[in-house]
């Protein structure tokens, strides 16, 4: 098990140093540059160059390569080249936001989705189950982004009963909770239309097993044939899809995170990316590489504790 | 017969919903089943033996297939007008049933010591440590080597006959009446399955149980059998006990059956083959339902269905033949 963990640690690094090429070369690729980008459209070319040997911009491009390859592996990360402050710093301070979002998402769309799941796999074909199918497919086929703007209209504008600007506040658990019900559940949603889709099929399948006849046959009663025998054989799927889109879910908290207003990884992205700001981009690209090698291990391990016939080695 | 038959099955019928028409894959199904009595339902796939099994045990799954007429009388009960909790109640109890796949009919991610446990757990008023020892005492009893060690794993540590035994094991621990078992050695190794057909007759013995045992393979049959009742297309053509059919045959289909058994003490290359398919059970035909592929037809036999009669000079020995059996001819 130790051994396995280690394995999986050591096999990430060649995927980290391959992002971290590929991320490289790709914001050199970009079009802009980041010292036109700070200094605006009015200033001098002398100025312009000026901040381009500050930046180290000016140096040829290996060196560069080298160094941010050194710096990124030893953990200096360099400071943001638009707001001087260092990057590793940025970063650190908007995690939480992020994870404790992602976590509480997929936290309310496994509630959510894997219940919702079995009932309609349960009543295959009738109502219930296709009002659950369409109501899953609303939930996917919505953009993330019109939804969170409903969720505020609903409840922050109207209803009064959230806050529309899900930061700040006096930073007590309190607070920060109700700074995130709304993002969560715009995520939670989402989350819970993918869950609920992959359990349903996932346990029509497993229903139709031989062992769940023999499960019957024993007179095993149908609530224990359903969440002891079936649920856990139907769950496997579901972990593979939870970890999957997981990185999607990152990728949504993006525009979940600008409508609600809300720190986090994806707001200090896009204000990289609008902005060039070439090494706050790639500490940002390590880190999301490094989530998703983390999840990935995750979904591994989780497998292990379903399904005992899974081995690590 | 002397004793009260243990289970009797009287014009059952099973129909399965097709294209929003029902149509029986068995129908007018008669037989009793003798307290220590093994009977075997022979025939090819297809034939409405399992459904026949899967009907007793009411599980023939509700959104495709009912069962429409027939009564199947156990312990002075009538299984079909049973409700669903007294049904539970009933199975892996009085009636038990083991399945073909052993591969495929435990659960994979519970232990082989939970699901045994299980059936007694649910049946009996026992505690989980209670359960657990006479799951061990039971798996002892079906030979599991080293079992007390093998409690804790999982299906997919064990060989198919050894799953298969775990079945056996979670089929009589509770001591049913009457154990179904569907083909129970039909995916296992020659020598495996002589092993279990030995365990399930000594165990049968032992518990003094009555079996159903569903085949395709005579040869099975022969060595396990007292009674076989040969189905076709959901009908049961010939029943008699086991010496008496294979010395005297007496159904067309049955006496093609024999002759298709492949030979080891017979130099002939050539393995004969029943010309012909079974119809399928939207299109029936009217009259006798092997009359298509008969060598023996006559006018008769495609316009009336015969009845299962017994045949001259005995009374424990049926056809549904009009023309070996008497009837009309």
């Amino acid at each position: 098990m130790l051994r396995f963990l280690i394995k999986r640690l050591l096999f990430a690094v060649p995927t980290l140093l391959a992002v971290l090429t590929v991320v490289f070369v790709v914001a050199r690729i970009m079009p802009g540059d980041p010292a036109q980008v700070i200094m605006g459209d009015q200033a001098s070319a002398e100025a312009i160059q000026a901040l381009r040997a500050r930046l180290g911009l000016d140096r040829p491009l290996w060196v560069q390569y080298f160094e941010f390859m050194g710096g990124a592996l030893t953990g200096n990360w360099g400071s943001s080249m638009v707001t001087g402050r260092a990057v590793l710093g940025e970063v650190l301070n908007v995690l939480p936001f992020t994870i404790e979002l992602t976590f509480v998402s997929v936290l309310v769309g496994a509630i959510i989705g894997v219940p919702l799941g079995v009932w309609s796999a349960l009543h295959r074909n009738d109502t219930i189950d296709y009002v659950t199918r369409i109501g899953s497919l609303l939930g996917l086929s919505f953009p993330a982004f019109v939804m969170a703007i409903m969720l505020l209209l609903v409840f922050a504008i109207q209803l009064r009963w959230l806050p529309v600007i899900s930061s700040g506040g006096d930073g007590s658990l309190a607070d920060r909770a109700k700074h995130l019900v709304l993002p969560a559940a715009n995520l939670g949603i989402i989350m819970a239309a993918y869950i609920t889709r992959v359990t349903r099929s996932s346990m029509l399948e497993v229903l139709g097993e031989d062992y769940i006849r023999t499960a019957h046959a024993k007179g095993v009663p149908s609530m224990a044939v359903v969440w002891r025998h079936s649920l856990r054989n139907a769950l496997i799927p579901v972990v593979t899809v939870v970890g999957l889109y997981l990185g999607i879910l990152i990728g949504n908290s993006v525009l979940t995170e600008i409508v609600f207003n809300r720190p986090g990884l994806g707001k200090l992205i896009v204000g990289a990316l609008t902005q060039r700001d070439y090494t706050m981009l790639q500490g940002l690209m390590v880190v999301y590489t490094f989530i998703i090698v983390v999840t990935n291990l995750l979904t591994d391990l989780t497998y292990g504790f379903i399904d005992p016939r899974v081995k690590y080695q | 017969m002397a004793e009260a038959p243990v289970l009797s099955v009287q014009g059952l019928t099973t129909e399965f919903r097709i294209g929003g028409q029902w149509h029986a894959a068995v129908r007018d199904m008669d037989f009793q089943l003798a307290r220590n009595e093994t009977l075997a339902l022979v025939g090819e796939s297809g034939c409405g033996k399992s459904i026949t099994a899967l009907s007793i045990m009411g599980l023939i799954p509700k959104a495709a297939g009912r069962v429409a007429r027939g009564r199947i009388e156990f312990e002075g009960r009538n299984l079909p007008d049973l409700d669903d909790l007294e049904m539970r109640k009933l199975r892996g109890d009085r009636i038990a049933m083991i399945f073909q796949e052993p591969m495929t009919s435990l659960n994979p991610v519970l232990t082989i010591g939970f699901q045994v446990a299980e059936v007694l757990r649910y049946h009996r008023d026992i505690s989980a440590s209670e359960a657990r020892e006479k799951a061990l005492a039971i798996l002892e009893e079906v030979k599991i080597p080293s079992a007390r060690q093998r409690l804790d794993d999982y299906p997919h540590q064990f060989s198919g006959g050894m799953r298969q035994r775990v079945m056996i094991a979670m089929a009589l621990a509770c001591q049913p009446q009457v154990l179904l078992a569907d083909e129970p050695t039909t995916a296992l190794d020659v020598t495996i399955q002589a092993q279990v057909l030995v365990l399930l007759a000594e165990l049968k013995q032992r518990f003094g149980m009555s079996m159903i045992f569903i085949s395709h393979n005579l040869g099975v049959v022969a060595t396990i059998a007292d009674r076989v009742a040969v189905m076709y297309a959901g009908e049961i053509v010939e029943t008699a006990p086991v010496g008496e059919l294979f010395d005297r045959p007496t159904h067309p289909y049955t006496e093609a059956l024999m002759r298709s058994i492949p030979r080891v003490d017979r130099t002939s290359a050539e393995l004969f083959a029943i010309p012909g398919q079974v119809p399928p059970i939207s299109r029936m035909p009217q009259g006798c339902r092997y009359a298509p592929r008969c060598g023996l037809k006559q006018a008769i036999c495609e316009q009336q269905s015969p009845p299962l009669e017994p045949l001259q000079g005995t009374a424990t020995h049926f056809a549904r033949c009009w023309v070996r059996a008497g009837g009309a001819a």
